[in-house]
């Protein structure tokens, strides 16, 4: 039984009642093994109000206020054959994949044109208590074709459970490039749930930098195949989880091809009584020759309490490949701390640098400066003590 | 300024410091030479506060105030400060961040005036020329990517903007090629002054051939062994340490 059962029956998809039947998953789907799903089964879930906003965003499962910008064509509503089967496949990959395609409210199609550069902020707006929303986003990049894509999570102030969810596709085209920026910092009632597929044509390029510190439960499942020759991909997140938050990555890099590239970087922070997954998976096939992955994952735990669940896995099938990876559990650093307290930092503000250093080794990352303002301002609002560092930042950064 | 006696201290089961007995007066520099191994850099790590040594016996007295009932920080404030001999890298920290909230924490629990932006990158500045540092090292992150020479200056920029009553400088020669051992000596002299104490602690007598100490002392297998004025390192230098280790 799912807390969706009941919105299920009226609904006409036919991913419907097999949603029914499967309800949510168990802790013997080992991808689900962690995922508190309590709340998720005992609330009974509708279907959300829009909510007025200005911006182009996400709400209620549905997308308001396109853009209308040179190079990007609202196109559909018909999916590719290629497209088609992504998303069944994505509707597969576990029991609540089937509720997410089930109650589906809006599909979005877009295409980047041909050599055009395009940059979009799409906002996701918190919706009412015990509602959820369900939408689908397309995008097509065509060759040559340059994306940013800036997805915020508003950090509204709703009393009770709150659900967003957005299965999306990126399709790049030979030489296009993506950059696309996930920052999550939902209020503490809100599920977020994120399916990504992307797929890279011929030396085509696409990066992705989530960072997730929102949110009562997340969950992302996100995979990127490298399908053409000399396409790349970088992946890196941040999770900071407090509280009883729980978070939840699952990223899979696919290198369909050889001469291809990938880099994976995750850091998570765990605090108070939370819990953290990551899942971080990179299949080399047999043919794909001549290809080269990077795997670091570094857990952060900040109390006793905290519990991380960080699964490496490389899988290489072809022989002329370079792969390498690490993965690091741990508290801060005893060593560190000396130093910074011998310098006559406090313990607090010691505390309170070093956790700040984790995180920003992943934020400093992000290009666009006003997204990487936004996320350094409320990263330092997420620390315990992290007052000092802002007023450093303001009075000396030049 | 420091008394310690009787000091024993260890790591785990295995004692390291033996009973060291140490007087500094103000205004004192002294220098403490050692073979490897003999409980040098201990030495120095007890006094900052580092918890990985457990102190057995003895005492510290810091001013007339009991030191190691003080925790790392406190030290810090009460004008104890350590260049250490590997210094730290904090990556995503800026350089200019500690520098400023060191300055800030110490002058703020000696009754000083915080240093407002301006004035601090003021003060910054004149000390960077001193130690010949460009202003570039201030938005690098702590000591990542510095070669081992620009860590060790930027240990003694910390040690000229913090101001410290006693200065442990922890094998701060190590690592520095020759005009580097001139700019980090030069910098240690800048702050010899009749209100400050400085242990100097080396393996060698280079050091001290730039910052002249009043007193050597030579440690071995955790005892101070020999005392004398600067000739002793001198001596040292030509006769190494076997003969005193066997004494």
């Amino acid at each position: 039984m799912s807390g969706f059962t009941a919105w299920l029956a009226d609904a006409e998809d036919t991913h419907a009642m097999k949603a029914i039947a499967v309800g949510l998953p168990t802790k013997r789907v080992e991808s689900w093994k962690y995922v508190p799903t309590r709340s998720l089964a005992r609330t009974t879930w509708k279907q959300a109000d829009p909510q007025g906003v200005e911006q182009f965003a996400l709400t209620a499962g549905s997308f308001i206020n396109v853009p209308t910008l040179d190079g990007l064509s609202v196109t559909g509503p018909d999916l590719l054959p290629g497209e088609q089967r992504r998303l069944n496949k994505m509707s597969e990959a576990h029991g609540f994949a089937l509720t997410q395609a089930a109650l589906e409210h809006s599909r979005l199609i877009l295409t980047v044109g041909k050599t055009a550069s395009v940059a979009l902020n799409l906002h996701h707006i918190a919706n009412q208590a015990s509602s959820a929303g369900f939408a689908a986003l397309v995008i097509r990049v065509s060759p040559g074709a340059q994306l940013t894509l800036i997805e915020q999570f508003d950090r509204a102030t709703v009393e009770q459970a709150n659900l967003s969810s957005l299965r999306c596709l990126i399709t790049l085209g030979r030489d296009a490039r993506v950059t696309h920026v996930r920052f999550q910092a939902a209020n503490s009632h809100a599920h977020v749930f994120t399916n990504l597929d992307v797929e890279c044509g011929e030396h085509a390029s696409y990066r992705l930098q989530t960072i997730e510190f929102g949110s009562k439960l997340a969950r992302s499942d996100i995979y990127v195949a490298l399908a053409g020759k000399e396409a790349q991909a970088s992946v890196n997140g941040l999770a900071i989880t407090n509280g009883s938050q729980y978070h939840d990555t699952h990223l899979a890099i696919d290198h369909v091809v050889g001469d291809t590239k990938s880099e994976m970087t995750f850091r998570n922070m765990v605090d108070g009584k939370g819990e953290a997954t990551f899942n971080g998976r990179v299949l080399i096939r047999k043919d794909s020759q001549r290809s080269g992955t990077e795997q670091s994952i570094a857990n952060l735990l900040m109390s006793d309490s905290a519990r991380v669940n960080p699964k490496p896995e490389l899988e290489i099938y072809a022989d002329d490949v370079t792969a390498s990876h690490g993965c690091t559990v741990g508290s801060l650093n005893q060593t560190e701390l000396f130093y910074l307290k011998s310098r006559g930092l406090s313990e607090a503000d010691a505390r309170a640098f070093l956790q700040y250093a984790f995180a920003e080794k992943i934020v400093e990352e992000i290009e666009d400066p006003e997204i990487r303002d936004l996320v350094e301002t409320q990263l330092l609002g997420e620390l315990t003590h992290g007052e000092l560092i802002a007023e450093l930042k303001e009075s000396v950064d030049v | 300024m420091l008394s310690i006696r009787n000091l024993h201290a260890r790591v785990g089961d295995k004692p390291i410091l033996k009973g060291i007995n140490l007087e500094i007066k103000t205004g004192e520099i002294h220098a403490i030479m050692g073979p490897n191994g003999s409980g040098k850099s201990t030495l120095s790590s007890v006094l900052a506060g580092r918890d990985d040594y457990e102190v057995t016996d003895g005492e510290v007295i810091y001013q007339g105030q009991n030191l190691l009932e003080l925790e790392p920080e406190e030290r810090a404030w009460a004008g104890v400060f350590l260049s250490f001999q590997y210094p730290v890298e904090i990556p995503g920290v800026k350089n200019i961040y500690l520098l400023k909230a060191a300055v800030n924490a110490v002058r703020e629990h000696r009754g000083q005036p915080e240093l407002k932006a301006g004035e601090f990158l003021k003060l910054v500045r004149e000390k960077l020329k001193v130690m010949q540092m460009d202003e570039a090292f201030l938005h690098r992150n702590v000591n990542e990517g510095f070669s081992g020479g620009e860590k060790k200056r930027n240990e003694i920029l910390q040690m000229q903007l913090l101001e410290p009553t006693l200065a442990l400088l922890d094998e701060t020669d190590s690592g520095l090629d020759v005009d580097a051992l001139r700019i980090v000596g030069e910098g240690i002299n800048r702050m010899r002054s009749p209100d400050r104490s400085v242990l100097l602690v080396t393996h060698y007598q280079r050091l001290l051939d730039v910052v002249k100490p009043d007193f050597v002392h030579v440690l071995a297998q955790g005892e101070i062994k020999l005392s004398g004025d600067h000739t002793l390192a001198q001596r040292l230098e030509r006769e190494g340490y076997e003969g005193i280790e066997a004494a």
